[in-house]
């Protein structure tokens, strides 16, 4: 057998290093987290369709068809996608690392990686939900299709890295404190109105629109929303505030992670 | 080479911060075989762990120049969950090794049979220790940082052990910690001490024996 080789140090092979170990992070977690019988990626996508699909039969059923003149099934499937993304994300990373001690028993493993591969999983299972429950809804004649899918990507790929950023948030502080571990799931509660999932910025009074705007994912949401209603919607974003708000705590995330390390006790 | 500077580690506990490394260095060259004694609590372990990057030091730094490979112990580097063999493809993946290859040594290697399709929490703890070993030897590393309480036990597999990493590969680096003093004659060439947080090193392993003795 060869010898090792792979400290070499270059730019580029240490790259490839964390190419290799976020792909085998993402297949393995397909193999954890839902066994061997390649239903995994399977229930990657099936658990976020049946969290969207279900919300969204149901508030088709019992809501009035249109709410502010929008169709209600649209209304729910761009909110709830987008929402479904960044919870997951932000779930799966609470005491992720003291959860995969073992991973980091191998060196070439980082907290990083750990969560670049989850939130991978996360926003791909999310994003292909969403696809296929808008499809039935669109085959369906519950819902028109998009009409400006340059501004609906546009959103979904900015609601990623939010979702990114909080889940690399997330991992860190909950390690780092037990006491937001508790109360992470009550912070995602209380801040389902400021994600913008229910409401629309145009619904609010004009002054107190800018405190709906404070929040990335309200932005995110009123993309999608613009990319799926075209010109019927009133949608308010600031894509300057959001890129930076965005920028910046994903950098916050990222300078947390990288010191996460000697909070951890890792028991294996 | 691998080089400790001054380590310190620090646990918070119940009764406040208690310092089990204290200033230790120390300094392990390509192809030597050093032996690490020390009581129950002496943090023997927890030296091994910072050598091998699953905790970092308090303070002080370890430098590597050699690959080194995780602290072969009872716990840790599996997941329990997946399948001994889902393990060995994750690690066959993350440090770029021939799947195939790999898979065939550990089936020689280990003898684990049919349990390597089950989950790796079944192990018996003998069980365990035989997959780590397979593993990390079919990675090839140059040195080895070995808990010796896995070695005890089956004498068929100590054997094995013996052959493959004391005969077999003579020229690569070897860390164990122990207290059984025979086991560290027998393996050794050089040997410290670890007391009060505070490493000893020896000019011999039996000086390293005696002074062991002597606390």
């Amino acid at each position: 057998m060869r010898q090792q080789s792979q400290w070499s140090n270059t730019l580029l092979s240490h790259f490839k290093l964390q190419y290799k170990v976020i792909h085998a992070l993402i297949l393995r977690e397909i193999h954890t987290r839902y066994g061997r019988d390649n239903l995994g990626f399977l229930w990657v996508v099936g658990e976020p369709i049946l969290f969207c699909a279900g919300v969204a039969i149901l508030w088709t059923a019992i809501r009035p068809a249109r709410e502010h003149g929008l169709a209600m099934t649209a209304i729910v499937v761009t909110g709830y996608v987008p929402l479904t993304m960044w919870r997951h994300c932000m779930g799966r990373a609470v005491k992720a690392y003291e959860s995969n001690g073992s991973l980091l028993f191998h060196r070439q493993v980082t907290p990083f990686d750990i969560i670049t591969a989850r939130t991978f999983l996360e926003v791909i299972g999310t994003l292909m939900a969403g696809v296929l429950v808008m499809g039935s809804a669109i085959g369906l004649g519950y819902m028109k299709p998009p009409q400006d899918y340059g501004l609906l990507l546009l959103g979904l790929v900015y609601q990623s890295f939010f979702s990114f950023a909080t889940a690399l948030l997330t991992a860190s502080v909950s390690e780092m404190s037990d006491l937001f571990e508790k109360i992470v799931t009550v912070i995602s509660y209380l801040s389902l109105p400021f994600s913008g999932a229910f409401i629309m910025v145009a619904w609010l009074p004009l002054r107190y629109q800018w405190i709906l705007m404070l929040s990335p994912m309200a932005n995110n949401v009123e993309m999608i929303r613009g990319g799926q209603f075209g010109m019927g919607a009133s949608v308010r974003y600031d894509l300057f505030y959001d890129t930076w708000m965005t920028a910046l705590l994903l950098g916050l995330g990222i300078i947390l992670t990288a010191g996460v390390r000697k909070h951890l006790e890792i028991t294996g | 080479m691998i080089r400790c500077v001054d380590i310190v580690k620090e646990f918070h506990t119940s009764s406040g911060v208690r310092r089990v490394l204290n200033g230790v260095n120390c300094t392990v060259q390509r192809g030597e075989k050093w032996g690490i004694l020390g009581h129950n609590g002496a943090g023997k372990s927890t030296l091994l762990r910072i050598i091998g990057g699953v905790d970092l030091p308090t303070s002080g730094q370890v430098e590597r120049d050699m690959s080194v490979s995780w602290p072969l112990a009872f716990s840790g580097a599996f997941q329990g969950s997946l399948s001994g063999l889902d393990n060995l493809r994750f690690i066959a993946r993350i440090y770029d090794r021939d799947y195939g290859e790999m898979r065939r040594f550990v089936d020689d290697f280990a003898e684990l049979g049919h349990h390597l399709r089950e989950p790796v929490k079944t192990y018996s703890s003998g069980m365990r220790a035989r997959l780590a070993f397979a593993l990390s030897i079919a990675i090839e590393f140059e040195c080895y940082l070995i808990d010796e309480v896995i070695m005890v036990g089956d004498a068929r597999f100590s054997e094995r052990c013996r052959r493959e990493l004391f005969e077999k590969r003579q020229d690569r680096s070897l860390v164990i910690v122990s207290h059984s003093m025979d086991f560290i004659r027998d393996t050794c060439d050089h040997s410290m001490v670890l007391r009060d947080g505070k490493m000893t090193i020896c000019a011999s392993v039996q000086e390293g024996v005696d002074m062991y003795n002597n606390f």
